[in-house]
């Protein structure tokens, strides 16, 4: 079992025995990534990535699934998860990581997020400007944060290496809503 | 020696598959992904919400290799219809209390997927794309 699986039994187990649940959930996060390049720009967008948010001790979890990236053009597409990504060896990219400072209730305001993002096969180590609000008391957090595609050895053959940015910037907001078992 | 009319003839046929070449890659290089649309693909596996969650339990790199990428159809009850980030999703009942199916509907599915509700029993067909808590189709569209 892997971490990140270990990490959500953890949160689930100690939310299920505490009187008032601190655990919160967005099944529906929306990430985006963003490539700018002068010879075009490329970006696509994944509306079910998953998230875990705990009030306990200010944990984040999030899974994604590389598949579930849409983009404009069917052929981006599928070098993407074909060439790039290789989403058959690793379909999921997780990041596991904790607010710094945190504090009870959730008010307004921004927070660094530390943690660790693995993609591709390979972890790195992130810190995270998010943004943390309450709407209809419920948290929503949003953010961007850049990624250097050679961080995670993505291939890109020499002959496309101009369309695709060195660095790609990646932007997410979370609805959360109160985890319910 | 060729005639004249010869070459302008195999001129015009150079420059009628050269038009068409040009054309066909351009579309197949710009095509959005189904743009064929998914109301023209069979599905090709048939099964209820239970059964798809059920099949990742049981063996969830099983299950990814029988369905992933494969338009399947899907019977379930309705949980609830979201609208999120400008996109509808209804999530199926799969029999668990955390778990559900989660199909991410195409735009102009917006007003039959409006007159839902929970408890509906309904069929539809998508893309399947994977499981993290919830099996995930996208491009749904109902039957």
């Amino acid at each position: 079992m892997n971490k990140f699986f270990t990490l959500f039994f953890a949160l689930f187990f100690y939310c299920g025995f505490s009187q008032n649940s601190s655990k919160y959930i967005s099944r529906q996060g929306h990430v985006s990534f963003f490539s700018y390049t002068s010879v075009e720009n490329i970006e696509a967008e994944n509306n079910q990535v998953l998230s875990i948010f705990d009030t306990a001790n200010g944990e984040i979890a999030i899974s994604m699934l590389m598949r579930a990236f849409v983009f404009k053009k069917a052929l981006m597409q599928e070098h993407f998860n074909e060439s790039y990504i290789e989403t058959d060896i690793y379909p999921k990219a997780v990041f596991e990581g904790v607010i710094t400072d945190f504090k009870v209730p959730v008010e307004a305001t921004t927070k660094i997020v530390k943690g660790t993002l693995t993609l591709h096969g390979i972890t790195k180590e992130l810190e995270i400007k998010t943004k943390m609000e309450r709407t209809n008391d419920l948290p929503v957090f949003t953010g961007s944060f850049e990624v250097l595609v050679s961080d995670f050895k993505i291939k890109i053959p020499p002959v496309v290496a101009g369309n695709i940015a060195k660095r790609i910037e990646v932007q997410f907001r979370f609805e959360y809503q109160p985890y319910e078992n | 020696m060729m005639s004249k009319k010869v070459k302008i003839v195999m001129m015009s046929l150079s420059m009628l598959l050269l038009m068409g070449g040009s054309y066909y890659f351009y579309v197949f290089f710009n095509a959005a992904p189904f743009s064929g649309d998914i109301v023209d693909y069979s599905p090709e596996i048939a099964i209820s919400s239970e059964f798809l969650l059920d099949r990742f339990v049981e063996d969830e790199q099983g299950a990814s290799a029988a369905y992933m990428e494969k338009v399947i159809e899907v019977e379930g009850e309705v949980k609830e219809v979201t609208f999120l980030n400008n996109r509808y999703t209804v999530l199926l009942y799969s029999g668990s209390k955390v778990s559900y199916v989660m199909c991410d509907m195409r735009t102009e599915q917006a007003e039959m997927v409006r007159k839902l509700k929970e408890g509906d029993k309904i069929k539809l067909k998508g893309v399947f794309k994977g499981f993290l808590m919830d099996a995930i189709m996208l491009n749904c569209v109902l039957l």
